[in-house]
């Protein structure tokens, strides 16, 4: 069983080899192959390099395309920063959406017009050509409540949701049919499982993300089904108390970071779901040893069933030991979905 | 109900339009600027800081809370400006680390310490050891609050604090520092004098530096006779 057929199998409730492993890497893919982050966000061959390597060097089971929140915003117009070997950030005083007005005047970027989220697209296509007969092959885009905050500037537009819901509700709209566009781009040049990271839908209350957030988010999920790929969520933060819809929203996958229990997630989301994570990327990953490491992916394990896929909490980040990588990865290919009480200490 | 809790009824509820003709209207009525902290706005806030704990409130929530408190302390400041027998309850110098562009925190942390009586000098985001130390000297500061969201950004904290120390400015300031990744622990090994795991933890923290102030003054008095 290759890795992209472990992934599926997962999916599909067949039975498997073993479990799969899917942590993000972004700056520590670069680290790998001595990329500078900027290349590593910027140049497709740089990242498809880094996503191959940290793929066969772990044994990951898939590669991303993941990079920074900042595609879409770039190719609609927004001012973001550069830094050498720091991920580029949105400016966020200057957001492109300060002035709600122009969101009337907003057009879709081509996906394929040339800018940050064609290379995206060209990620894929390398990434399919070099590594789908074993890989599985994920896309990314950004989820509504996120991309709205990237367009807006974060602290407007918590606001916004009291003061102009009505400005939301176009805005989300706005994002929801922008982001199915360029998933299309994604899954027609070989993605098999679109990412959708969605960071800034764990501030909002339960009465928000419900009136908001959820009806979005479903709309993507369903878009990308029905284009015939998978959907991983993922949701950077504390989501307990949007657990119930992140159940219900769905995603092929809930990937939720380490503040959110998954003994918890899987009592409000039921046995349906397959659950990532979700080890804390720093305190754990980074800072723990090989034993300590393989017995909190044990636990996770236990809370989330069979239906489970090892992964941390979000990005593996920057000087995480290779021992302790290794670790992570070890742990799923030692053992089978049903085997959730060996805490082996290996 | 009297004004002032209606105030503090209207600052919970986020409802700025409303906290700001409450706050004219008890002005009218002849309460002195002065006291609509300790009658309204302190104590709105310290709700606002227990229902953020409890998850009731959440970022929205908590962001118009503290627009509407400052819709009535925009009014006061000016007036409090010539009144000699309220003062601050003491001067922050606040913002995020050097490298860091997450503010969200720290705008919350601000806001429940301007809510709580404090003067806020907000330096905002990337802030690096000249313009910390340049405003600490400037502002007379009594406070520093740093706040930092990535693993990479913190380690800037320590900078941050050495720079105060070759400034000769390190005794004048009590500092505390917070953000998710960093812990107690932490805070105590790059030498800051606390650490507050949320924004109602930044104001228990200022107001415990003041009490031990003020202990420390009178038993230096004591000593002294
Ligand atoms: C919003 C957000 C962003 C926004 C920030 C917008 C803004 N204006 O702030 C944007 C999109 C710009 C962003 C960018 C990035 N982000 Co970001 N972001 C977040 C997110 C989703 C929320 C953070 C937040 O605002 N929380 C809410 C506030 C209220 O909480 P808080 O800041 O912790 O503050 C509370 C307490 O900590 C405390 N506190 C805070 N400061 C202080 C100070 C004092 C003195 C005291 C006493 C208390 C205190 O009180 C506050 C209120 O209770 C988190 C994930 C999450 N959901 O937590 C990731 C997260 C912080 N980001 C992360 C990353 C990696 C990044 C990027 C590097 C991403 C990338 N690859 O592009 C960039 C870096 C940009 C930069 N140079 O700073 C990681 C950090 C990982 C790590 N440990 O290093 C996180 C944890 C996500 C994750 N799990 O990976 N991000």
């Amino acid at each position: 069983m290759n890795s992209r057929e472990r992934v599926l199998a997962m999916l599909d409730a067949r039975a498997i080899d073993c479990l799969p492993a899917m942590p993000i890497t972004m700056m520590f893919a670069a680290d790998q192959i001595g990329a500078r982050y900027y290349d590593y966000a910027t140049n497709c061959r740089v990242q498809a390099e880094g996503q191959l390597r940290v793929a066969e060097k772990f044994g990951v089971d898939h590669v991303s395309v993941i990079s920074d929140p900042g595609c879409e915003a770039a190719d609609l117009g927004a001012v973001i920063k550069f830094f050498p070997d720091q991920p580029p950030a949105i400016d966020e005083e200057n957001a492109l959406l300060k002035d709600k007005t122009l969101l009337a005047r907003l057009k879709p970027p081509d996906p394929l017009g040339g800018g940050r989220m064609t290379n995206r697209v060209q990620a894929v296509r390398m990434l399919r050509e070099r590594a789908s007969k074993d890989k599985l092959v994920e896309g990314w885009i950004e989820g509504p409540c996120g991309e709205s905050a990237d367009l807006r500037g974060i602290n407007r537009l918590m606001l916004d949701f009291y003061d102009d819901p009505e400005f939301v509700r176009e805005l989300m709209d706005f994002v929801v049919q922008m982001e199915l566009c360029f998933a299309q781009a994604q899954i027609e040049a070989g993605v098999d499982i679109m990412g959708i990271g969605d960071p800034a839908s764990s501030l909002v209350s339960p009465r928000f993300y419900n009136e908001f957030v959820f009806a979005n988010q479903k709309k993507m999920i369903d878009g990308i089904h029905a284009l015939g790929a998978r959907v991983r969520l993922h949701i950077c933060g504390d989501t307990r108390h949007i657990a119930e819809g992140l159940g219900r929203v769905g995603a092929d996958i809930v990937d939720q970071d380490a503040l959110a229990p998954l003994d918890h997630a899987r009592r409000k989301m039921g046995l349906q779901p397959v659950l990532l994570g979700n080890i804390d990327p720093v305190r754990v990953l980074r800072e723990g040893t090989p034993e300590t490491i393989t017995t909190a992916i044990a636990e996770c394990h236990r809370q989330a069933g069979p239906r489970y896929i090892v992964g941390a909490g979000c990005e593996v980040v920057r000087d995480t030991p290779e021992a302790n990588m290794h670790a992570l990865v070890r742990y799923a290919r030692e053992h089978k979905p049903s085997e959730t009480r060996v805490a082996s200490g290996r | 109900m009297s004004t002032l809790d209606e105030l503090k009824e209207v600052i919970i509820n986020g409802n700025a339009p409303a906290a700001k003709r409450l706050t004219e209207a008890a002005l009218n009525q002849g309460t002195r600027p002065g006291d609509f902290f300790a009658g309204a706005i302190i104590p709105a806030m310290d709700e606002v800081g227990r229902r953020m704990r409890e998850c009731e409130f959440f970022i929205p929530e908590v962001l118009i809370a503290a627009r509407a408190a400052r819709a009535s302390t925009e009014i006061l400041k000016p007036l409090l400006a010539g009144d000699s027998s309220v003062r601050p309850a003491g001067t922050v110098v606040c913002g995020t680390i050097k490298g860091d562009l997450h503010d969200i925190g720290k705008n919350i942390v601000a806001m429940m310490l301007e809510g709580a009586g404090f003067r806020i000098v907000d330096l905002g985001v990337d802030v690096g050891p000249e313009k910390l130390v340049d405003a600490v000297r400037r502002e007379g500061a009594d406070f520093v609050a740093l706040s930092a969201l990535l693993t990479t950004t913190m380690v800037n904290m320590k900078g941050a604090i050495e720079a105060l120390i070759a400034a000769g400015l390190r005794q004048q300031v009590k500092v505390m520092v917070g953000g998710a990744p960093v812990t107690e622990s932490w805070a105590q090994s790059i030498g800051a004098d606390g650490y507050g795991k949320d924004a109602p933890a930044a104001v228990e923290l200022a107001r415990r530096f003041i009490a031990e102030a003020a202990r420390g003054m009178s038993a230096a008095r004591r000593g002294a006779a």
